[in-house]
């Protein structure tokens, strides 16, 4: 009985790529972020996953952006209540 | 032992009939002694043999737990003993699931480096004590930090509307072995969707009860803040049933709000009139057109012209990215600094991100949280339910990595959970409701105020009686019924070996 033979996977058309798509921008300051923070935080890096751990600070730091302008109080708490 | 509690006792079903059977038609067959909880468990054992090679979605059968306990269900109702709610109904559980004799997976080649559960899981032991029956641990994404159901280690698992399509995730196995109707009942988890994304995209019911409610003790967590766990079924009374179960407060969990059990069953056929329901607007619309008819049908079903603004839900989605990532890393700084190599390198290189974020920036996440919820919290003033899409497409090919949203290409990994994160991020309940679209079924989340899980699973209730959602029989189950060859199954599957206890 023959296997069956699997489908190349559809990709989405790439006629737009936007600016979340794109890959880590060598010299960027996360680039420089990322080689120096590793080895502070004794972190396993291996040089091949640099590109990709910096695309994914790039991305985290675009959403802590937008956390970050939202203005709050200084009252505000934290969402976790500590209770003694 | 008489033999009838030894061997198949099925006299007025076929295998067939069995192979649709939901865990409330079993629990009054298995209750009224029509059929027994032994029959069940060889049907279903059978079923998983045959057709999960194909699926990908079990890592362990736990066949001789599970004939050990029919027995003793059959046992049970031979001395007169009142059967429980869920008397002999199969189940399996995503496997960061504890469950006694074998190691917590979690998703993770890592993991299995431990030394097996010395005891299960309250939700495991909640289920059993209702008379359902442990069948085994399904596959998942890696440390529940994925969306796509794909899996380094244990390979992906595949639709079963269509094998080369993703299940989603991270509780991949949990809803495929459900929509493939291997089981009809299983638990998963959800942090940021993961329960809601693979029912949505399994065309199955997924409940993610309120952050709190079910205890997560003897759990592998991911994000404390965050993580919840819930079941999956075909139909909402399933859903229900199982969810009565597993309610109450438990000490073992320090998340586990100490509330009354409040059962949901039994107010399912209260119906939807007099529920004020409202479609979420601006952030949660979508031009995919599967997603618009889905959320179209539903609102007309429930004869709603309401929308609501759910605010800043695009700045919760991003609060949530911030509060996954860091906590995730924390929990694994250890492992990434020992073992960074044995990880599934999509979930790495997110997780070594997240270990470079400040904590000045957590604490920011989690300072929004609390103002967010309290304006998310004030719609439920004026309305008992909230629709939106539990997903931004339908299942994506295995090994897609983008999808369009509106005009714009989307990583797939990352964004299935669109929709999704903006409402766990304050805890709400909700019920993944599938509407039976062709060629591929897509969810509608019906999202209630905190602890009103009733009126999300009454909503989904009616419109399931309204034919407008529903869990739709897999491709396998329509075209090729039992005793199809397993020489069909997808290359890279044949002949691992599933774990047994």
């Amino acid at each position: 009985m023959k296997s069956k033979k699997r489908k190349k996977p559809k990709l989405a058309p790439s006629k737009k790529r936007p600016e979340r798509l794109s890959k880590a921008r060598t010299g960027s300051n996360e680039t420089t972020f990322v080689a120096a923070a590793a080895p502070t935080l004794r972190l396993q890096m291996d040089p091949a996953w640099e590109a990709s751990v910096t695309f994914n600070l790039q991305l985290l730091m675009r959403h802590a952006a937008l956390v970050n302008e939202f203005a709050l109080p200084d009252e505000a708490e934290p969402a976790p209540v500590f209770r003694a | 032992m008489k033999p009838s509690q030894r061997r198949c006792f099925v006299p007025n079903a076929s295998k067939a009939e069995l192979d649709g059977m939901t865990a409330s038609s079993i629990a009054a067959a298995v209750s009224s002694g029509a059929i027994n909880a032994v029959g069940i468990v060889e049907a279903a054992l059978a079923r998983i043999r045959e057709r999960d090679p194909r699926l990908n979605s079990f890592t362990a059968v736990t066949e001789r737990r599970a004939m050990l306990r029919a027995q003793a269900v059959d046992a049970g109702r031979a001395r007169g003993e009142l059967a429980g709610p869920l008397a002999g109904v199969p189940f399996a559980v995503k496997n960061l699931f504890d469950i006694a004799g074998l190691p917590t997976l979690a998703g993770s080649k890592i993991n299995r480096d431990n030394p097996p559960a010395s005891r299960d899981a309250t939700l495991i032991a909640r289920l059993e004590s209702a008379g359902a029956i442990l069948l085994g641990a399904l596959n998942m994404g890696e440390y529940a930090y994925d969306f796509t159901g794909e899996n380094v280690h244990d390979g992906a698992v595949r639709n079963p509307h269509d094998l080369e399509r993703m299940s989603g995730g991270s509780s991949s196995g949990s809803a495929a072995a459900v929509a493939d109707g291997l089981v009809p009942l299983s638990l998963g988890s959800d942090t940021n969707g993961s329960i809601r994304v693979p029912s949505s995209l399994c065309g199955i019911f997924g409940l993610k009860p309120t952050y709190g409610r079910l205890s997560r003790a003897r759990t592998f967590p991911f994000v404390a803040s965050l993580d919840h766990l819930g079941p999956f079924a075909r139909t909402p009374h399933d859903l229900a049933l199982a969810y009565d179960a597993m309610q109450g407060f438990d000490p073992d969990d320090p998340t586990c709000v100490d509330r009354p059990v409040e059962p949901v069953t039994p107010l399912l056929e209260l119906g939807f009139r007099g529920l004020r329901v409202a479609v979420a607007s601006e952030y949660f619309r979508c031009k995919n057109t599967a997603v618009s008819s889905a959320i179209e049908r539903v609102a007309a079903a429930l004869d709603t012209n309401f929308e609501v603004k759910i605010p800043e839900a695009e700045r919760a989605r991003s609060a949530a990215f911030i509060i996954t990532a860091t906590e995730g890393a924390s929990l694994h700084l250890d492992r990434l600094r020992r073992r960074a190599r044995d990880f599934d390198p999509a979930v790495r290189d997110r997780l070594l991100a997240g270990a470079m974020l400040p904590a000045s920036l957590v604490v920011k996440a989690q300072k929004f949280r609390r103002w967010y919820r309290s304006q998310v919290l004030l719609l439920f003033g004026k309305f008992d339910a909230i629709l939106a899409p539990a997903t931004p497409c339908t299942a994506p090919f295995i090994g897609q990595r983008t999808f369009m949203h509106g005009d714009v290409e989307l990583p797939v990994r990352a964004n299935l959970g669109l929709y999704t994160q903006p409402i766990s991020f304050v805890g709400l309940p909700v019920v993944a409701a599938p509407v039976p679209l062709k060629p591929l079924p897509i969810a509608v989340q019906i999202i209630a105020a905190p602890w009103r899980e009733d009126i999300a699973l009454r909503l989904a209730h009616a419109l399931e009686s309204l034919g407008v959602a529903g869990a739709t029989p897999s491709a396998y189950q329509i075209k090729a019924p039992l005793g199809a060859s397993d020489g069909d199954q997808p290359a890279g599957r044949r002949g691992r070996s599933q774990n047994c206890i």
